[in-house]
């Protein structure tokens, strides 16, 4: 079973009516669908994505409240079988370890309950999983790589912080160098870079906010600054851009709305308005979100447009906890709050 | 993942010729994966293995792990240049320059037609890292020469390209670094990358990013210069001639504004220990200060309806107590401006709200 992340050929551009509903049964069937395009070229140009499309359609799924849509063994025998003996895993099978996948790995386990999987069927243990994004960290800088090329981003810190935290391994890495790298990648305007001196970035934001919140130093935070500019993203449509001058987009409306939450300051853009902008990028007919409305649907936007929805307040929605994006049942659970 | 491709705009195989085309392709494809995984098994670390994978990551650029197995046929190839394979094999350094110019080149048409893959960018570091470890510094270094060219010119065609930027600032620390000079000096490149910015901004103002990087690259400029006080306060005026010169020219741009906030934490002691003018006094920061209300509040003559202008004027009001004891204006003053600016800005109303309440609801 896996699932297939690019935007694919169908969907129907017809016109949005002004009383927008969420349209969760076709997002279920929209998300049930990419397992089912293996005669399209597309679904195997992108198979570097995915163990993240399944991370993202199954917790788009627990959000919309149907977490059975997916078949769980099926779900955990591919995850199992993009393991790498070093304990890593890769985007599918034959595709070499790294980091961002290694977390969806985590992630997707952590939610169908099934970490103890990988000691009973996996290439490698728990422990051993822990220990190879503990590898990845520079014991000089703090920062994390992404793989033994070495290319370093904030995403993989936050990334190693929180598969690390659900294994409950945290402690295999050095947690205060790597605050106080994420303080170098701290700029003037209240925000992060994906590294120091890059200029902020609401995706990088999201995860150095992230990592700061699982560390426990949300203080370092200039929330009013901070939170100011974040604000700023919010464009008269509704929808939220990922830096100044930039285009409305559904996944920067997620990584700004709960960098926001984080830092208490939800409240500080118009929730109203972008719940409507998201809903207005669902494909009605065929399920799934776009980036803007009347564009492609994939399953990268419907995750984060449905979390949006969520931390919203959207009713019917199971609640998405905004450190994690997973469902916060699911990480109570594991956090034992 | 997609952004902007139109619903509805993919071609859907009408035909049964057509979609027995496709499976043709797919069929091609997984074939092409496949020998490039089973000769990197075997450790046929070959030019022709290098040619398939050339036309694989053509066909597919997101497809990291062939990036990878490039990575180590390059490394191959080189390390057997410098005679590090133990078969006596050596080749020149020209030899290696030619490699990695090749190599060089083969991407180009690449990162044109997928400026955003993030992989492209990355093998093409690792592969000038590679240059700096395998040539002599001289030659190393006129490659990294032609990447600031390169950045230069991407960063001409999109000059908010997020990827540009960074690579610049990649590329400027290698410059930087020890290993590529080749007398051992020193060198650094700070002036002449703040001149650039100053360029960018003159041509649009409108670029975050030249501002943010003039912001991380100001503290440099001033010690390498061993700035001193009165040294640091012209610079300051400087910076601040040339965004009020900015501000009357776009007083809706948010860039602006944001570099302004920057520019003004100058004068706060909460931030002014980073700044660029650290050891101000605290009457010397108040004359700023009113200096900049005064400023500002000459803007707002036509331009009634700038909501930045509001917020400006209440964080300076908001400064100058805090330097000062006392309001610059009446509190009323100061009311109405909150009371504009929750007018003009419905979208922040909560943010505006929570600000009448920090304020003490004058
Ligand atoms: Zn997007």
């Amino acid at each position: 079973m896996s699932l297939v992340s690019g935007p694919g050929r169908g969907g129907s551009g017809g016109s949005v009516p002004d009383e927008l509903k969420l349209v969760v049964d076709r997002h279920v069937k929209y998300i049930q669908s990419l397992d089912t395009r293996q005669d399209e070229l597309e679904y195997w140009l992108t198979e570097h994505l995915r163990l993240n499309g399944v991370y993202w359609g199954l917790t788009a799924l627990h959000l919309l409240g149907h977490p059975e849509a997916l078949p769980r063994d099926a779900t955990i025998d591919f995850v199992l079988s993009c393991q790498h003996e070093n304990g890593g895993f890769g985007a599918a099978p034959g595709h070499d370890a790294h980091m961002l996948y290694t977390v969806s790995a985590v992630q997707i386990l952590a939610t169908v309950d099934a970490v103890e999987e990988l000691d009973r069927k996996g290439k490698a243990g728990g422990e051993k999983v822990g220990e190879y994004i503990a590898s990845l960290q520079d014991p000089m800088t703090g920062s994390f790589a992404g793989d033994e090329w070495g290319e370093i981003d904030t995403r993989f810190l936050f990334g190693a912080f929180n598969a690390l935290s659900l294994l409950h391994l945290l402690s295999l890495v050095d947690v205060p160098k790597a605050v106080a790298h994420v303080q170098g990648c701290g700029n003037f305007d209240g925000g992060y870079g994906v590294s120091p001196g890059a200029e902020s970035h609401a995706g990088q934001i999201y995860t150095c906010v992230g990592a700061l919140a699982i560390a426990g130093r949300l203080d370092l935070v200039d929330r009013d600054r901070l939170g100011g500019w974040l604000s700023e993203r919010q464009l008269p449509n509704g929808g939220l851009n990922g830096r100044p001058e930039k285009l409305e987009d559904v996944c920067y409306s997620w990584w700004v709305l709960t960098s926001l939450a984080m830092i208490d300051r939800i409240h500080w853009i118009d929730g109203e308005k972008l719940t409507q902008f998201i809903l207005q990028c669902q494909d009605l007919d065929k399920g799934g979100i776009a980036d803007r409305p009347g564009d492609m649907v994939d399953v990268f936007h419907t995750v984060f447009g449905i979390a949006g929805l969520s931390l919203l307040g959207f009713p019917g929605l199971q609640a998405v906890d905004p450190i994690y994006c997973m469902p916060k049942a699911i990480t109570s659970r594991i956090f034992g709050r | 993942m997609s952004h902007g491709i139109p619903r509805g705009s993919g071609v859907q195989p009408a035909t049964a010729e057509d979609r027995q085309k496709e499976l043709q392709k797919i069929k091609d494809y997984k074939g092409l994966v496949e020998s490039v995984h089973l000769r990197i098994q075997e450790r046929q670390y070959t030019i022709d293995t290098l040619d398939l994978t050339t036309k694989l990551l053509r066909w597919n650029p997101e497809f990291y792990t062939i990036w990878n197995h490039r990575r180590l046929i390059m490394r191959h190839i080189l390390s057997a240049g410098s005679g590090e394979d133990g078969q006596g094999f050596k080749t020149s350094h020209d030899a290696s320059v030619n490699i990695i110019s090749d190599e060089l080149s083969f991407l180009l048409p690449l990162m044109r037609k997928y400026p955003k893959c993030y992989w492209i960018w990355n093998y093409r570091l690792w592969l000038l890292e590679q240059s700096t470890h395998y040539l002599p510094a001289v030659a190393g270094r006129q490659l990294w020469q032609q990447e600031l060219a390169l950045a230069s010119k991407m960063l001409s065609l999109d000059s908010r390209n997020f990827h540009g930027w960074g690579y610049r600032r990649t590329v400027v620390n290698a410059l930087e670094s020890p290993e590529l000079q080749s007398d051992g000096s020193a060198s650094t490149l700070t002036e002449q990358e703040f001149d650039y910015t100053t360029k960018m901004i003159n041509t649009n103002l409108s670029n975050f990013s030249a501002w943010h990087t003039r912001s991380k690259l100001i503290p440099k400029v001033l010690t390498k210069k061993q700035a001193d006080k009165v040294a640091r306060r012209k610079f300051l005026d400087e910076e601040l001639e040339l965004i009020q010169r900015a501000l009357w020219a776009g007083s809706e741009d948010q860039s602006l504004w944001f570099y302004h906030q920057n520019l003004m934490s100058t004068f706060d002691p909460k931030y002014a220990a980073d700044s660029m003018a650290p050891d101000l006094s605290g009457e010397e920061r108040l004359e700023y200060v009113t200096q900049e209300i005064g400023r500002i509040q000459e803007m707002l003559d036509g331009a009634e309806d700038c909501k930045w202008i509001y917020q400006s004027l209440i964080s300076l009001s908001i400064l100058y107590k805090c330097l000062s004891g006392k309001w610059p204006v009446g509190q009323s003053v100061i009311g109405h401006w909150v009371d504009e600016l929750a007018k003009l800005d419905p979208l922040r109303a909560n943010r505006w709200a929570d600000l009448r309440r920090d304020l003490g609801a004058p």
